[in-house]
């Protein structure tokens, strides 16, 4: 800090700089939230753990709560700050990342809320193994993307950048499965696979979105801009 | 200052008006890529992947142009707030335009196939309903319109409804005529596609609510969040006080500190 900024100006500029600090933590701080809900998915999946998806959707609301207060922040940063260069890159990513994490817990949801149909779920043998380990890898590439965000590390925020091939490869496994599915309730149970396994898909797709806006925040090239728009 | 803020305003008026080009120009894809799908047009579908890198380039332009104005105007109010939601669109409509891509994609991929009649009725349907729901979201948008904008959630279960018929269908014909896996699998993911228009659609109307009224789908999770919070508090301070709801949800829930908090 120069020495002929006043004593008041010092204090405002690190209040300031402490504010976009907290801005950055707190946005970490939800997307451990989302990645606990996504582990709570997983768990009652594996292991039938129905209080695990109860809590997954209380805490949901959690993740809203913070999103609608992270977002209120921004806009108060941006009208009384009016922040340039990497300062408005990170309160522009914060708003774009919360987005992000938000839409991967409402997916998180939608998969919880299938805990009533878990035996039915689990009647199709292959497809639900092949949505255990969509769970699995849609959670890994998330949690990369939560650490990409947390670092902004750009080796780390261009693996995340990356969409997962392995979820591609899942999502065709499920469907051609789910299509040689049988038995009176085999339709009903695909139907739910369906919207279990579409909800992994997305997550790694949200996961990849926030690589690429990391990999942004990071280098400030609008290339990177781009490669976020496919 | 006038100056300065009639030039302001006119790069409002430029971003806005970028920004219904980009959706027209997604806006025409959903049509298109539905009659490339039932019409097998192989070079209608080249033309229309190709395309897609308009809608991308424009789509960087206003993004860019989008943090110029947050750097070197410093909007404030409904001026911001038409800013970020700028932003926000823009990442909606570009998705809206891929999944059209990737329908003319998997038009390629089954090219020859056989398309069940009852199939064929469904997907334009699926098309037809996806194209409307984009519009309307796009005109709540260039209206001003929360009440189009949060309309846009219910219109969307007809979609949602229609994806069923069709994912049922699919297994029906699938199991009755011996359609090819892959083929039913590249019509599965067609529908998901539609499906998915439609829920950015929902999502262009979400935004349009908060540019409006400042109001965010979250609030209503907060609100619960709060009402619980205040729940706890009351049962813990008098074993039985009043019920949460008559407390009413209170803003601030503790999980995120208020902004100068310990910073000062």
């Amino acid at each position: 800090m120069p020495p002929d900024v006043p004593a008041e100006g010092r204090g405002f500029r690190n209040t300031y700089r402490a504010e976009l600090e907290q801005l950055r933590l707190q946005t970490e701080m939800m997307g451990v939230l989302v990645d606990q809900n996504l582990e709570r998915v997983g768990r009652l999946l594996r292991d039938g753990d129905l209080e695990a998806a109860q809590a997954a959707i209380g805490a949901d609301d959690a993740i809203d709560a913070m999103n609608v207060s992270l977002t209120e922040r921004c806009y108060e940063v941006l009208a009384r700050e009016a922040p340039v260069a990497s300062d408005l890159r990170l309160v522009v990513s914060v708003i774009r990342v919360i987005s992000e994490f938000e839409r991967v817990g409402d997916l998180a949801l939608r998969v919880a809320k299938l805990a009533p149909d878990l035996a039915l779920l689990r009647s199709v043998d292959r497809c639900f193994d092949i949505l255990l380990a969509m769970s699995d890898e849609a959670t890994e590439q998330f949690r990369t993307a939560l650490r990409a965000w947390a670092t902004v590390d750009l080796g780390v925020a261009e693996q995340a950048a990356e969409p997962s091939a392995w979820m591609e490869l899942y999502y065709e496994q499920l469907l051609d499965s789910l299509l040689r599915v049988s038995g009176p309730d085999g339709i009903r149970a695909a139907l739910r696979a369906l919207v279990a396994g579409r909800a992994f898909d997305r997550i790694a797709d949200h996961a990849s979105i926030i690589g690429s806006r990391v990999r942004y925040l990071a280098t400030g090239d609008p290339n990177h801009l781009a490669a976020e728009v496919r | 200052m006038p100056e300065i803020r009639i030039s302001f305003h006119q790069e409002l008026d430029l971003i806005r008006t970028d920004l219904l080009r980009l959706s027209a120009l997604v806006n025409e894809t959903i049509p298109r890529a539905t009659e490339v799908l039932l019409g097998g047009d192989l070079q209608a579908a080249r033309q229309l992947i190709e395309e897609d890198d308009v809608i991308d380039s424009l789509t960087i332009e206003i993004e860019e142009r989008c943090y110029q104005v947050l750097a070197l105007q410093q909007p404030v109010a409904t001026d911001l707030r038409a800013v970020i939601t700028a932003i926000k669109l823009t990442s909606e409509i570009e998705r809206s335009g891929d999944l059209s891509v990737n329908v003319a994609k998997a038009a390629r991929r089954i090219y020859g196939a056989e398309l069940d009649p009852k199939l064929r009725g469904l997907i334009e349907r699926m098309g037809e309903e996806a194209n409307t729901l984009f519009k309307l979201s796009i005109d709540a948008y260039a209206e001003g319109n929360a009440g189009l904008a949060a309309a846009l959630d219910d219109m969307d279960d007809r979609l949602d409804n229609l994806h069923k018929e069709y994912v049922q269908a699919i297994f029906e014909t699938q199991k009755e005529s011996g359609m090819e896996v892959q083929t039913a699998v590249q019509l599965a993911l067609v529908g998901r596609y539609y499906e998915r228009l439609g829920d950015h659609a929902v999502n262009i109307g979400e935004r349009v609510q908060y540019m409006v009224t400042g109001w965010l789908q979250e609030h209503t999770g907060a609100a619960r969040l709060s009402a619980r919070a205040a729940q706890a508090t009351t049962a813990s301070a008098s074993g039985a006080g009043p019920s949460a709801s008559e407390n009413g949800p209170q803003p601030g829930l503790g999980l995120v500190p208020p902004i100068n908090e310990g910073t000062a």
